[in-house]
């Protein structure tokens, strides 16, 4: 099993939507929540997915379709 | 004894063993070096380092490294009494802290890759990696080929190859990713987990980032052991001017200045400003942005160590402020102009703030002022495009010299 720890930054017009659950549904991967703070405007978590490289992966792209931004942990690695 | 304790993390304090770590396991918050200042006291003395080398190692008692291998010449560069430009500003005692001039690759970055890779050594990895395009990919890979290390940059696929010329030439494997920039954070999160590598900013970050307190040491050796008071410096990831904060502070610790630390003041570009709208929001945590800026080298959306940013501004008294594209231009061209340095746009960001604040009144024209230039402007010249004056086209004859140079120059 691998796992890849993420920063998930919910835009308004998402936070209704019961979308961990359904990513938990749709593929083969656990959720583990770390760190949370949900407002009526915006949200972002801090949580561990575990799961295979592939679902992890398929995962994150499902994520990044419903409009979540999904970042690393590590925050931007890029630099310029 | 050793200097350093462990590692700790920032938010709920867990210690951990000096190993490749950088994330919590339990909260996720970032993790830092903890020294023992008690025993460093014992050891550390402004003799001794006024003895060492002329690098940033005669501060190593102070680093998180036992053996310096990389980056032999890096750091010690020209803090210069900026006389024209403080003129310019009503400042008696400015000061510009010259990175443009670091070595190798001519950036700040050689500091923290030259901690990063001599502790990655330590650590026993033979290879070295990063993801950028600008200063940090150059500075990786310049080190990585003089200290006999392995090389891997990723950049995405769609950028053109003449802007990594300046790492290329050190012959590093350059991998393009195809897609943006946040998938190849994504893929070098995934594989800095997976492979036994030494990636700069991500599994070696607490060391690396410990590169940046070299910043403020410098600065109170050459002020003659003291600390400015105030400091201006750029913010993109947030770690340099939070490392800078925690590098006066060490030295008050140690007993190597006595005055208190300064008031940090911080400098973003108004297409990428996170942190600053997190300060002047009162929030505690950064809500990421795309960038949209010519400060490509400070372009930081998503910056990791922005809520700690946020707290040292509060803490020093400071303050934060940004600049557009428009003012950072003229933040180049000012200090090219009053102090003959070339800086690239993060240096040219700092000084327009600098400015801003100096216009604002919020320095006393008595206090010793410091502001940080990071990179050089010669890599990113084309920035300054159609923003320079042409030059004056004659024929060869004297008459023509005169009329249209002599008479030109001497009216205007």
């Amino acid at each position: 099993m691998n796992s890849m720890k993420l920063k998930l930054i919910y835009p308004e017009e998402k936070i209704k939507e019961p979308i961990l659950s359904k990513l938990c549904k749709t593929f083969d991967v656990d959720i583990n929540i770390r760190k949370a703070n949900v407002q009526e405007n915006i949200g972002w978590l801090e949580l561990e997915l575990i799961g295979t490289e592939e679902e992890i992966e398929k995962a994150m792209d499902w994520l990044i379709k419903q409009g979540i931004e999904v970042s690393p942990l590590e925050g931007q690695v890029f630099t310029e | 004894m050793a200097k350093i304790k462990g590692l700790a993390c920032k938010e709920c304090g867990r210690e951990y063993p000096i190993e490749p770590i950088h994330v919590c396991e339990f909260c996720f918050g970032p993790l830092e070096v903890v020294y023992d200042y008690e025993e460093i006291k014992k050891n550390i003395s402004r003799e001794k380092i006024e003895k060492g080398p002329k690098s940033l190692w005669r501060y190593i008692d102070l680093l998180p490294v036992e053996n310096a291998t990389v980056g032999l010449s890096a750091g010690f560069t020209p803090l210069i009494k900026a006389e024209n430009l403080g003129k310019e500003l009503g400042l008696k005692n400015l000061y510009i802290k010259d990175d443009s001039v670091n070595h190798p690759t001519l950036s700040f970055k050689d500091r923290v890759v030259a901690v990063a890779l001599s502790k990655a050594k330590e650590f026993g990895f033979d290879t070295a990696a990063c993801a950028s395009t600008g200063n940090l990919a150059n500075s990786v890979s310049a080190l990585a080929s003089s200290s006999g290390m392995k090389c891997f940059v990723f950049i995405p696929s769609n950028l053109e190859t003449n802007k990594i010329i300046g790492s290329l030439v050190f012959d590093p494997v350059v991998v393009a990713v195809d897609g943006n920039y946040d998938d190849v954070n994504r893929l070098s999160s995934e594989i800095a987990n997976e492979f036994g590598w030494a990636f700069v900013n991500i599994n070696v970050r607490p060391y690396y980032s410990e590169g940046s307190k070299t910043l403020a040491f410098e600065v109170a050796e050459q002020l003659g052991w003291k600390s400015p008071d105030a400091v201006v410096a750029p913010l993109a990831s947030g770690s340099l001017y939070t490392k800078i904060w925690k590098g006066f502070n060490e030295l008050k610790e140690v007993g190597l200045i006595n005055d208190k630390p300064p008031r940090m003041y911080g400098a973003q570009a108004s297409g990428c400003s996170p942190i600053y709208e997190a300060f002047k929001e009162g929030r505690d945590w950064i809500k990421p942005v795309k960038p949209d800026t010519i400060a490509k080298s400070i372009a930081i959306g998503n910056p990791a160590d922005g809520p700690y940013a946020v707290k040292v501004a509060k803490e020093s008294k400071g303050d934060m402020e940004i600049a557009t594209n428009e003012e950072i231009i003229e933040g180049i061209k000012l200090l090219a102009k009053t102090e003959g340095i070339f800086t690239e746009t993060a240096g040219g960001t700092t000084i327009a703030v600098l400015k801003k604040f100096a216009e604002k009144g919020v320095f006393n024209p008595e206090e010793i002022i410091v502001a940080y230039v990071t990179g050089n402007g010669y890599k990113t010249m084309e920035v300054l495009e159609g923003h320079l004056k042409s030059p004056i086209h004659i024929k060869p004859s004297l008459h023509e010299f005169k009329e249209k140079v002599i008479g030109q120059t001497v009216k205007g």
